[in-house]
């Protein structure tokens, strides 16, 4: 196995173009660029919104937002005080599940970009699971013991049934895998929804929601603000999950497999690497890593499943792209999303700016992360100009 | 010209086969049981009509990706062009009427924005993936999710409210005479101009595609970039007509359904436009880029979404009205199952370096 192990590794290096330094420096270049069109978008917005009292003057032309206050709000809201700090690494923690969804299979060349509606169905299960199981054992710690692996199960199970499928239509009817995950997204929520409605649904409240977990199965909040539904312990149980997934992928056979398949996929096959093992095994663990992220969705944030699930899915696409697709990269950039979500709960709620303004950030950073071509483009010319002074080699 | 009959003649016959199935069926059916119901929903002119009405954006936004992708280009961002005309349009139109323009002036008007904009989006997704040599999938997904963010962001910026007012729709063309004809009069002839423009634009594209020039290089640009290349035609000029004239579609699409259909946007969720683009993708697969046969898998489409309203007057049936709007999707899946490959361009989704 080692000298097919030697050779994949050879070919790793010399097909990925761009250097790990280099990709830092695309993330960065993109958040900074994301931010200056953010900046736009404020104005653009502050222009034609009516207010009492506008916030800045810039030749006459009155704004009602400031967007350095904007950012100002933003990261205070991210990262101001305690709560502000839990709310932000509770999001980032369940970022780097669904992000850690997209990159597996992205190593192995597939896009998932179901994560959402593995996301979805795998919290559902998870809800479902825990309190079907708390009726036959005894709450405390007994109950905790075998509640909170239970959800965490049926969330990896259903989670990843649900990646499987897009996975098996791939290698049986080669249909393709970007196209069905996209769909399996919209068929998540509505499956979803018809089965509380009809099933699950907690009929002592309204809307459309199941019964709440019981309380031997909720990851409480420790050591920081208890409003926030964060829990260190599960923070550091994400960050495991992702050092696992590290481990898988640079340290295993089937490692180093999907990743062969990803950068070359012929001579991959030439090696001997079964192409429909990768797919499986990658879409499958996709589905049931966000899966678990939807259970942890449950047990430590919502206590029940409702619906309206926040696009968790879809921000951990932004997380992993932004992230080079690298694991080791899913904590930083875990962490900008996580204050970007909590950052846009502030603004919305202290300036009245729409919080959907994050999904515009968001969108852009994919799009500037995806192009790298464009900062290597401004860096030549900017070379060319005398601006500064770059080394252009791997610019070919 | 003779398979091409021969196509039309197989879809024609098994489209009249199966009305004729449906017309017996509707005639050994109990009368008062639920079966008799549901065909009599089915074997109604209304319900045809609502099948065309809703087959408009899906079939704009299949007709749109089959521009881009012929010339090698994945367009995942489709939805949202889609969302992003459906938006404008609107403001458009509430800005128009609020200065006091005539309602159907400032309805085309808005039809047009709305087209304009998705134009533009296009212009821009263009750029990117062929001047900045972007991951296509990824930018287009990127498309997806900034259109999902800016346009609640711009109704709430500008309505208060993730939903914009109402603005009125088209409403329906009558032709003179020919919509008297019976069954099909009212059917074909007294409808939204968005299906006659749907009915138009399925063979228009088709003959550009087949027979002009413009389809012949929009063709060789995804099959063999580089005979087109070395045949002294720009790969990338071609390709940012193909992406252009893509956003000209699902700019139709996207203000059609909005001025055709809803009369308003919704931002709340997934949008209005709630992945009739991805839909669109779909059926231009299930069509196996043919235009007409991909308007033909829209119409298929259409026509479970137009039943759910059909079915759920039923009362007796108590279907779960959510899992029915996505069962085009699952349909989609079924179907693409069994029918076989699609065969895609050669070069889809590879970047092309033109020789100096």
């Amino acid at each position: 196995m080692s000298p097919l192990k030697e050779r994949f590794e050879g070919l790793l290096g010399t097909i990925v173009r761009l250097s790990t330094g280099q990709r830092i420096l695309v993330s960065i270049a993109a958040v900074i660029f994301a931010i200056g069109v953010g900046v736009l978008v404020i104005l653009a917005a502050g222009s034609v919104a009516s207010c009492g009292s506008p916030a800045l003057y810039i030749m006459g032309v009155e704004f009602c937002y400031n967007p350095l206050e904007v950012w100002l709000v933003m990261f205070d809201g991210s990262f101001g005080g305690n709560f502000e700090i839990s709310r932000t690494l509770r999001w980032t923690t369940l970022l780097l599940f669904t992000a850690l969804s997209f990159a597996i299979p992205y190593k192995a060349g597939l896009f998932n970009i179901g994560a959402q509606g593995q996301f979805v169905l795998g919290s559902l299960g998870a809800a479902v699971g825990v309190i079907w199981v708390a009726t036959v054992v005894p709450g405390g710690a007994v109950g905790r013991i075998v509640l909170v692996p239970t959800g965490l199960l049926a969330g990896a199970a259903v989670g990843g049934l649900y990646g499987f499928l897009p996975g098996y239509l791939k290698v049986r009817f080669e249909m393709n895998e970007v196209v069905t995950t996209l769909l399996f997204n919209f068929i998540a929520t509505a499956v979803a929804f018809v089965l509380v409605d009809r099933y699950f649904v907690d009929e002592s409240i309204q809307g459309t929601q199941t019964e709440a977990i019981p309380e031997a199965a909720e990851l409480n909040p420790q050591f920081f603000a208890n409003s926030a539904d964060f829990s260190l312990p599960v923070f550091v149980f994400a960050l495991g999950i992702v050092a696992a997934a590290y481990w898988l992928l640079t340290r295993t056979t089937v490692g180093y497999e999907l990743r062969a398949m990803g950068s070359q996929q012929k001579a991959a096959i030439f090696g001997g690497v079964d192409e429909r093992f990768t797919t499986l095994f990658s879409m499958t663990t996709a589905g049931a890593v966000a899966g678990i992220g939807g259970a942890l969705y449950v047990l430590m944030v919502l206590g029940r499943w409702q619906t309206g699930p926040p696009p968790l899915g879809f921000d951990g696409i932004a997380v992993s792209i932004l992230a080079g697709n690298n694991p080791l990269g899913l904590f930083p950039s875990g962490l900008l999303f996580g204050a970007l979500q909590s950052g846009g709960q502030a603004i919305q709620f202290q300036l009245g700016i729409p919080s959907e303004l994050v999904g515009v950030l968001r969108g852009l950073i994919i799009l500037l992360v995806a192009t790298p071509e464009l900062f290597r483009m401004m860096g030549k010319r900017l070379n060319r100009r005398g601006v500064i002074d770059i080394e252009t080699e791997g610019s070919n | 010209m003779g398979e091409v009959l021969r196509t039309a003649g197989k879809w024609i016959g098994g489209f009249v086969g199966l009305i004729l199935a449906l017309i017996v069926a509707r005639a050994v059916a109990p009368p008062g049981s639920v079966s008799e119901q549901i065909l009599d929903a089915l074997l109604d002119t209304g319900y045809a009509s609502a099948v065309l009405r809703v087959a408009v954006p899906v079939a704009f936004a299949a007709m749109g990706g089959i521009f881009a992708e012929k010339t090698g280009v994945i367009n995942i961002g489709i939805e949202g062009f889609l969302i992003l005309s459906a938006l404008s349009s609107v403001v458009a139109v509430v800005r128009l009427s609020d200065a006091g323009v005539s309602p159907q002036m400032a309805l085309w008007t808005g039809f047009f924005a709305g087209i304009l904009v998705s134009v533009g989006a296009a212009f821009v997704f263009a750029v990117f993936v062929i001047r900045f040599e972007s991951n296509q999938v990824i930018a287009g997904l990127a498309i997806w999710l900034i259109s999902l963010g800016l346009a609640p962001f711009v109704s709430l910026i500008l309505f208060e409210s993730v939903n914009s007012p109402s603005v009125g729709t088209f409403g329906t063309w009558e032709i003179p005479l020919l919509s008297e004809i019976p069954v099909l009069g009212p059917v074909l002839f007294d409808a939204s101009p968005m299906v006659y423009l749907m009915l138009v634009s399925a063979p228009l594209c088709w003959y550009v595609l087949r027979s002009t020039q413009l389809g012949r290089y929009i063709r060789a640009c995804g099959d063999n970039p580089r005979a087109l290349d070395t045949a002294g035609v720009s790969v990338s000029r071609t390709r940012y007509k193909g992406i252009l004239i893509s956003g000209v579609f699902c700019g139709i699409g996207g203000a059609g359904f909005t001025l055709g259909q809803l009369g308003r946007f919704v931002g709340a969720g997934e949008t209005s436009i709630g992945g009739r683009g991805f839909l669109g993708i779909v059926a231009y697969l299930f069509g196996n880029y043919n235009p007409i046969a991909s308007v033909g898998g829209a119409l298929l489409f259409a026509s479970f979404d137009a039943l759910q309203f059909r079915l759920q007057q039923i009362a007796a049936l108590d279907v779960p009205q959510q899992l029915f709007q996505v069962l085009p999707f699952i349909v989609v899946i079924l179907v693409l199952m069994f029918v076989g490959r699609t065969r895609i361009p050669a070069a889809l989704g590879e970047h092309y370096d033109e020789e100096e």
